[in-house]
């Protein structure tokens, strides 16, 4: 038995914690965790956190294990603290357009329990559809709908988050709106678990839109894909998504592996024809293919799933006008795939936002291809950010994001980013080096 | 009362923005004495009015330097008296940051300095067809600058969101002079999202001197209906029911029965039943051909609550009107009443039935007359208590009627501002709200983007507990 093991089997239940193979699972950016928790409520994770540092052990929280491979690697990772077993919904209020969730309860098991009532969290983030409210919250992740409905932050009422060193913080509430003191709530969306561990989270709800509706457009290429949504956002109605869709050169099984603009239309049922041809008479074109309800939704979850698979994720990204360059140094970027072993490379664009994605399913290793990665990653990172973009590695292997980081230059937030951290986890025990420079 | 400031200091500052930028005579101070809360008022040590962002750095120096607090000023339109600086403090106005820097049509960005008018932001994205929009009542007089040191909402946040949603990227400079370049729209940065906290900070981080705004389509088409309603609680019942029923209109705004006598019995009367206890305005936008039918809805769920009758707009003069009755109750209270407390609480919008009530039996109880005209979509109430400053009785009655107003919109699950900011107005009902780990938590925020304490000190947050002996 390990240390760790050792020194909290008294204060937690049988199974609460484990080691060895069991922990594997829950490896965050490869590294093995010497040990896994599973705390129950909030007063076990404060207690958990406060002989973390004691012991001086690096602990890294986590939801329901969906995301674990974003980020840069943490400089330690003795204990992860799992929210598995706080997966609660606390409450649903249907009336009011909200429900408090503990951390763990995952989106897919959400939307079943809201949709009952006509209502949705209107956020689709890349991934499994079962990760967990609080680690969607810690990663600020979102998709495509990030475009109608902005990301976490805009959802987020209020989160109870226990700090590094094991204050219970309560912040925001549940009402729209609320300038009650500084918004501490927008530092903990997106702070990858570093500057506590959100053991609770209220958000908004929206009602269900009567009629979901997808246009698809067909283009030739990557670069005429960017150009016609960089027109389609152009419209003069809001989208929920305009995405640019162009799959790997070597997918298998797929009927159709044309490259897509996808429009997501979610309006009345009075309205959607409307929209629809708002859209059509800005892309100067017509959809070849409208799916409605079922396969509209279905199209949109692909987009979710479709990083499943690919050895390295990036997210490039500039202002929405200038999608067309993005897709056009993807190109680059795809000569990076091995010509031999998997599907090749995807691009994904969320038009609006101004981002790209570009999923590499096996990096070309052979004959100092990792070099040829490295260089090729860190001149285009810096030439996005001298035009005040910037290239995020979401997914890659160790030998490739160890050596960039994920994230890139930070610019003047490094200091303040510095301080708030200590502010928030005095000991320096969570989650050390997985956001920022 | 001469003013405080140094003279070697006055001098520096006046080599930084030029003499005639810099204010020290009591008549001119006078201006500054008070925000739009003017219950409470101070003459500022001085006026600074920079021009940019390289001079708002160099007064922050030269004031930091030699210890020197202060306080930054938008329009003063501010209704927590959060723009307020005592003798000892220097304000820094931004009235001579006006300019819109771009707009950027195809990326739907604005940068635009502090001191430009929330409105004057969509009368120049109009010729692209776009606007800004977060639109707080003051909007053709207040800045963006206090709309992000605010987070200020306005009617039409029902359905778009607050400032917050839309201010993408800051220029920022701290009290020590440095200037931090935080977020910006098209770029994933691997930091906090201190662009987001940072709004809604109140003056007390730093001085916001570029903003880049995010603009928004104007929608193709409006349509605003008005439910007159016998009794408060059934008005409040519609809006909850309208919510419900999935139709999410641009806005919900409620007018009750003093406010609709004080409009109609002033200039700005709007033709609302006097005899009636409220008129809810629900305003549609969008597409055309969506619009009848969310109108026929609402209209439907206003009947079935008790509306006696549901008035619609067919032209833009006739929305106007509708709108008048909201849009002018402030100004036709002042004609009824030499003072007017507003408050500012939100509450679960289901509770808006009960919690008006138990405002309304405050108001019977403490003998003040209370009159409500508020967001309701948002539960975002605007209890507007009625007196005369020169009547010390009344005086103590509004205090206490205020704190048990607000005990009982947080015992509704709500909260103690949802738009107003809490400045020096609601600093004591903090403690309403938070516990002691969470405002230590804001003043260790407060301390990483200022940890000297001089950007509006005394602002926010309660003084710490003193620790027991």
């Amino acid at each position: 038995m390990n240390a760790i093991l050792a020194r909290l089997s008294g204060r937690l239940q049988e199974g609460q914690v484990v080691d060895g193979l069991e922990a594997e699972r829950w490896a965050i950016c490869d590294r093995v965790p010497k040990a896994v928790a599973f705390p129950e409520n909030e007063e076990q994770v404060a207690e958990l956190l406060s002989i973390a540092n004691e012991e001086g052990w690096h602990c890294v929280p986590c939801g329901r294990g969906t995301w674990l491979g974003g980020g840069s690697q943490p400089r330690g990772v003795d204990l992860v603290l799992a929210m598995t077993r706080m997966d609660t919904l606390l409450a649903h209020e249907p009336d009011d357009l909200y429900f408090e969730a503990e951390a763990g309860v995952g989106l897919d098991a959400l939307h079943a329990r809201v949709s009952e009532h006509g209502q949705w969290l209107p956020i689709d983030p890349p991934g499994d559809a079962g990760g967990s409210v609080g680690a969607m919250v810690s990663l600020g992740c979102a998709g495509p709908l990030r475009a109608g409905f902005g990301t976490p932050r805009d959802h987020v009422l209020g989160a109870t988050i226990v700090t590094g060193d094991g204050r219970l913080l309560r912040l925001g509430g549940k009402v729209v709106k609320n300038v009650a003191g500084f918004d501490l709530l927008k530092l903990v969306a997106g702070s990858w678990g570093t500057l506590g561990v959100i053991t609770k989270v209220t958000a908004r709800l929206h009602p269900l839109p009567e009629v979901d509706k997808t246009l698809l457009f067909k283009c030739r290429d990557a670069t005429e894909c960017a150009t016609l949504a960089s027109l389609i956002i152009g419209a003069p109605v809001l989208l929920a998504a305009v995405e640019v869709l162009i799959p790997g050169d070597r997918e298998e099984g797929q009927s159709d592996s044309t490259p897509l603009v996808a429009v997501r239309v979610l309006e009345s049922a009075a309205a959607v024809s409307q929209a629809e041809s708002v859209v059509t008479e800005q892309a100067g074109t017509s959809p070849f293919r409208c799916l409605e309800g079922e396969e509209s939704r279905a199209i949109f979850a692909n987009v979710q799933s479709m990083e499943e698979g690919a050895e390295l994720v990036l997210r490039l990204s500039l202002l929405p006008s200038r999608l067309p360059e993005l897709a056009t140094m993807a190109q680059e970027l795809v000569d990076l795939c091995d010509p031999d072993v998997g599907w090749g490379a995807r691009l994904a664009g969320h038009a609006p936002s101004g981002i790209l994605r570009v999923m590499i399913s096996r990096l070309d290793r052979r004959e100092g291809g990792l070099d040829r990665v490295l260089a090729v990653l860190e001149r285009l990172r810096l030439s996005l950010e001298a035009e005040s973009g910037s290239l995020v590695i979401s997914e890659g292997p160790q030998d490739v994001v160890g050596p960039l980081g994920a994230w890139g230059d930070v610019g003047s937030a490094a200091a303040l980013m510095a301080g708030l951290q200590r502010e928030f986890d005095p000991g320096a025990i969570l989650s050390q080096g997985r956001l920022g420079p | 009362m001469q003013s405080s400031l140094p003279k070697a200091l006055g001098n520096d500052l006046r080599r930084v923005v030029g003499d005639d930028w810099v204010l020290t005579e009591p008549d001119r101070l006078l201006a500054y004495e008070s925000d739009g809360l003017t219950a409470y008022r101070m003459l500022p040590g001085a006026v600074v009015l920079p021009k940019d962002t390289d001079e708002v750095s160099r007064v922050l120096r030269l004031l930091s330097e030699a210890g020197v607090t202060v306080v930054p000023r938008g329009a003063g339109t501010g209704l927590s008296g959060g723009a307020l600086a005592g003798a000892d403090s220097v304000m820094i106005g931004t009235a001579r940051m006006k300019r819109i820097i771009e707009v950027d049509p195809v990326n739907r960005l604005a940068l635009v300095q502090p001191g430009v008018v929330n409105a004057d932001l969509s009368a120049a994205a109009a010729p692209f067809d776009l606007y800004y929009a977060p639109d707080p009542s003051s909007q053709s007089a207040c800045t963006l600058g206090g709309n992000v040191a605010e987070n200020s909402g306005g009617p039409h946040c029902l359905k778009y969101g607050v400032t917050s949603r839309y201010v993408t990227g800051l220029t920022v400079v701290t009290y020590d002079g440095d200037v931090l370049r935080l977020g910006g729209f098209g770029r994933e940065l691997g930091s906090y999202d201190l662009v987001g906290v940072f709004v809604g900070s109140e003056g007390c981080f730093g001085i916001a001197t570029e903003i880049e705004i995010r603009l928004l389509p104007r929608p193709e088409a409006v349509r605003t209906i008005l439910g007159i309603f016998d009794r408060i609680e059934d008005a409040g019942r519609a809006v909850t029911a309208i919510m419900a029923a999935g139709l999410l209109p641009a806005a919900l705004e409620i007018i009750d029965g003093p406010t609709i006598r004080a409009v109609e019995a002033s200039v700005f009367a709007a033709g609302y039943p006097t005899d009636a206890e409220a008129a809810l305005v629900v305003e549609f936008d969008g597409l055309e051909t969506g619009l009848s039918r969310d109108v026929e809805r609402a209209t439907v769920k206003c009947t079935e609550e008790g509306a006696r009758e549901v008035r619609a707009a067919e032209t833009p003069e006739e929305r106007l009107a509708l709108w008048q009755g909201r849009k002018k109750a402030f100004g036709a209270m002042g004609r009824i009443a030499s003072d007017l407390l507003v408050q500012d609480a939100t509450v679960p919008r289901s509770r808006l039935p009960e919690v008006l009530g138990r405002i309304s039996d405050i108001g019977r109880r403490y003998d003040l007359t209370i009159a409500n005209v508020f967001h309701a979509g948002d539960g975002n109430l605007h209890p507007n208590i009625l007196f005369d400053r020169a009547n010390a009785d009344e005086m103590e009655r509004v205090e206490r009627a205020s704190k048990e107003i607000m005990a009982t919109c947080v015992e509704a699950g709500g909260t103690i501002t949802g738009e107003h900011g809490v400045g020096i107005d609601k600093r004591d009902y903090m403690t309403l709200v938070y516990g002691d780990d969470e405002l230590e938590a804001m003043r260790g925020v407060k301390a990483v983007f200022d940890p000297m304490g001089g950007m509006n000190p005394g602002k926010v947050l309660p003084d710490p507990p003193t620790p027991s002996p």
